[in-house]
């Protein structure tokens, strides 16, 4: 319940902190910039939180809109939670959770959790489609190997994600790293479905999930996705699976380090890397991927001004990847990245997250700047 | 009336665009709250909308049309919003929100200034004016908020002894009639945009109305800011102090030599606050062992000059703090960014909780301890506690010299849990109230545009004079209209 939030709620001191990176003064906030009124910072939805456990406004549609512009990128806390000791995003979960309570969530976040729960992914496809990105080629189906090859919702059924995940199976098979896939029977991980705040909903997977690892005799699992990796590390221990998770670009920055793989050198090429939040500042994983980069030979990695903790969400956590609540337009937290990646004289955005590629793919397109920049996965930049 | 807010609404998206005004409840909701309202248990209207300009002539265009209406117009910067200052009081009001005018138009090496828009934050022109060697003159806001709302809130809170605490030079202003106002230099018609860099031109310092104005005589769109060339060497320094009247005769020694940046008093529980982030001070057992190493009183001083100066003045401020019994005091990281100004730290003075019940006044050094005593005694009186450990409150103090030490601002915190029930809230109201009647009766120790309030303890002539510039300037009372700081 957001009551049970209220010493959290009525300690927001309403300085702004929420809005503004620290030592890069830059503003951190993807719905804020893009909406431009308090209602769509943390500062504002604490504000709501305040008003609805006061009796003040009643939590309805209208409100929630607010709320779920929230891509759970968790730039707020990094800032708040050293100034003044708050971490605004469990009160924007939890308003989440209980407007799906209350039945009062926006008709796209409706729409979503109705999906994942007939389909058991918002592609509307069936379970049968998910081994399809990997027919014709040498991946096998999880049976004993050392590693779980997870692949999720986007690497499974999306044509871009489908992609990532033929290159990261790659990667790691010349690695030399045994690996399988669960193929049709892999299921959603729930990361988004935990999100947007359909805790039950989440729960049934993550247990039929953890059954079904356990089934197999899974002990280790390596995610194509932040958001799965952060789920499986950070939520389903509460559920008994206690498995040993590791995001792609971990395994490939312990290969690389072990000399088990060796990326080919490629011309001079200038990179910057974007960290997905949910490897990032959620995981606080910075340093693998960048591991990996700095191992190719001709890559240069130039940084973003707003990079690892300060890095700037690109629109898609919190589910606004399939609900698309952010929206579009010059002000889109995609559009505004593409800007400042190019803005670094890199010709290539590099990221690790399929829902990070699909929005920075989409957004070059929009900025008209193919001519400028390409987007590529850490593990295509590899092969 | 709903056809004349309808008129309103289309008038206001006609000038900026129907993505930055919203006549919605959740979005106007955040713009009635900050931390004093809810601790004084106030309930705020909700106005009618909230409009986000991003030019000068849409601010004009805005306020022509609230005088059209005769509707409040409550302008906010960039919404670091604590004191109650920026609330739209008045039922039907319109908030004005700045932050997308957050452009840093010129900076200015030559003159050591930056032109900055109200949306701009301390941390923002910073980072601007380092990479011309230029740094901000000190202040002890965080690094979030705007000069522009600093300068309509005090302009103080002056970390520099070395620069002057009102660091604003010129202003362009819409006033409330929507007529657009350039103050010094900048006020001739014909040469201002040439030379805005000189506040004393043309008679009275119309700049310095606006200081501590908290919006009464209209909206700053762009405002000429005071910068601090970066010395070859900065460092700072600390010593510790067992008592607080040498500290401070300390301090005014050392003013008097004129060769500090910086310099400043805490008081052992205002710079364990400041050194401990928020979650750290709530570990039980945190605060008492910094405590028990920290003296009671610290004198940080920030040094700059070539390295030969910096050595010099640093022996010179050693010898002249023996002499009043202070010793050399390891400075904390923290305090020290404190004490480089726009940090983030400085916020940790409000944790664990972020309620603060500020008493600020500037007055001679001399009543520095009185009033430090003052506010002590009254905590005692209405019995606020500590809100980490429950045991009675010792509150956090800070002195900072104003010109050398002819006089000195200062602030004393006493914090509470804004969470706790009106039975808790009540006495910290009410010793706030106390204490301020206290300050400024007896010693006349302000720093802003007086609450209704304060407004009876001054002498009539000079309400009047406030009172009748509102008036001139603002003559439907459009600007802040119902607050406690309003001139109407």
């Amino acid at each position: 319940m957001l009551a049970d939030y209220r010493n959290t709620i009525y300690h927001c001191l309403k300085c702004g902190a929420c809005r503004h990176a620290y030592e890069i003064y830059m503003p951190i906030c993807p719905s804020g910039m893009k909406y431009g009124f308090d209602s769509h910072y943390a500062i504002g939805r604490i504000s709501l939180a305040r008003a609805v456990i006061d009796e003040e406004v009643k939590l309805d549609a209208d409100v929630m809109r607010r709320i779920y512009t929230c891509t759970s990128c968790g730039a707020c806390d990094e800032q708040c939670h050293d100034a003044v000791g708050v971490d605004p995003l469990q009160v924007i979960e939890e308003f989440k959770c209980e407007a799906v309570e209350k039945g009062l969530i926006p008709p796209e976040v409706r729409d979503y959790l109705k999906h994942m729960n007939v389909y058991g992914n918002p592609y509307l496809l069936p379970a049968e489609d998910r081994g399809k990105w990997a027919l014709n080629s040498d991946i096998e189906v999880f049976d004993g190997q050392e590693y779980l090859f997870y692949v999720g919702d986007v690497g499974s059924y999306d044509e871009r994600g489908r992609k990532i995940a033929r290159a990261v199976s790659g990667a790691l098979a010349t690695a030399g790293i045994s690996f399988g896939i669960l193929g049709e029977k892999e299921m959603t991980d729930g990361n988004e479905i935990n999100r947007v705040g359909e805790k039950g909903l989440y729960e049934y997977f993550a247990t039929a999930n953890i059954d079904l690892f356990k089934e197999h005799g899974v002990r280790k699992i390596i995610t194509l996705s932040p958001h799965a990796y952060n789920a499986f590390k950070n939520d389903y221990p509460g559920w008994g699976g206690n498995f040993e998770v590791s995001h792609y670009s971990q395994v490939l920055a312990r290969a690389i380090g072990e000399k088990r793989l060796k990326p080919e050198g490629t011309e001079g090429v200038r990179v910057t890397f974007h960290d997905p939040c949910f490897l990032g500042r959620h995981n606080q994983e910075y340093a693998a991927p960048r591991q990996v980069l700095n191992a190719i030979p001709g890559v240069e990695l130039v940084e973003m001004e707003r990079t690892q903790k300060n890095a700037l969400c690109c629109g898609g956590g919190g589910g606004n990847f399939f609900t698309d609540l952010l929206g579009s337009g010059p002000k889109s937290p995609g559009r505004i990245r593409v800007r400042e990646a190019i803005e670094t004289g890199a010709r290539i955005i590099v990221t690790a997250c399929p829902k990070c590629f699909n929005m920075l793919d989409d957004a070059v397109k929009a900025e008209n700047a193919e001519d400028r920049i390409v987007v590529k996965d850490l593990s295509q930049i590899l092969s | 009336m709903e056809n004349n807010k309808d008129q309103i609404r289309q008038s206001l998206v006609s000038i900026v665009g129907e993505e930055n005004v919203s006549g919605e409840i959740p979005d106007m909701i955040p713009y009635i709250r900050d931390s004093y309202s809810t601790m004084m248990g106030r309930r705020i209207p909700l106005p009618d909308f909230v409009v986000m300009p991003e030019t000068a002539e849409e601010v004009q265009k805005i306020v022509l049309l609230a005088n059209e209406h005769l509707m409040p117009v409550y302008p906010r910067s960039i919404g670091a919003n604590i004191a109650g200052s920026a609330l739209p009081y008045r039922e039907g009001g319109m908030v004005l929100d700045l932050k997308r005018m957050d452009r840093i138009l010129e900076i200015n090496e030559d003159t050591m200034t930056a032109t900055i828009q109200p949306g701009v934050t301390w941390g923002q022109l910073r980072k601007e004016a380092n990479k011309k060697g230029l740094d901000i003159i000190p202040i002890g806001g965080p690094y979030q908020t705007s000069p522009v709302g600093n300068h309509l809130l005090t302009n103080i809170t002056p970390y520099s002894s070395k620069y002057h605490c009102d660091r604003a030079v010129t202003l362009k202003v819409v006033l409330p009639t929507g007529k657009m106002l350039r103050t010094g230099s900048w006020a001739s018609a014909q040469g201002g945009d040439t030379n805005p860099y000189f506040r004393y031109a043309y008679g009275p310092d119309i700049t310095g109305m606006f200081r501590g104005s908290l919006g009464n005589f209209g909206v700053i769109v762009e405002m000429v800011e005071r910068l601090r060339p970066v010395a070859p060497v900065e460092k700072d320094i600390s010593f510790g102090f067992r008592e607080l009247g040498p500290c401070l005769k300390a301090l005014q020694a050392i003013e008097r030599l004129e060769f500090t940046r910086t310099c400043q008093i805490y008081n052992n529980m205002l710079a364990a606050h400041l050194v401990l982030a928020p979650h750290r001070i709530k570990e039980p057992g945190e605060r008492e062992r910094l405590l028990a190493k920290m003296p009671p009183y610290q004198l940080g001083i920030g040094l700059g000059g070539t390295e030969d100066m910096v050595a010099l003045f640093e022996k010179i401020a050693l010898e002249e703090v023996s002499k009043h019994g202070g010793y050399p005091f390891q400075l904390e990281p923290e305090l020290e960014s404190v004490a480089k100004g726009a940090s983030r730290d400085i916020m940790h003075m409000y944790a664990p909780f972020s309620g603060f019940a500020a008493v600020i006044g500037c007055l001679p050094i001399t009543h520095v301890a009185e009033i430090n005593d003052i506010v002590k005694d009254l905590v005692k009186k209405y019995d606020i506690r500590d809100p980490i450990s429950g045991e009675p409150q010792e509150h956090e103090l800070i002195v900072i010299p104003y010109d050398r030490g002819s006089t000195v601002y200062v602030e004393q915190e006493i914090l509470y849990d804004p969470a706790a029930d009106r039975a808790t809230l009540e006495p910290v109201m009410q010793c706030l109230r106390e204490c301020y009647a206290r300050i400024v009766g007896q010693y006349g120790a302000s720093h802003t545009i007086p609450n209704k309030t304060l407004m009876k303890m001054l002498v009539p002539s000079y309400v009047e004079i406030l009172v009748g510039f509102k008036k001139m300037v603002d003559p439907n009372g459009i600007m802040l209209p119902g607050g406690p700081y309003s001139l109407e």
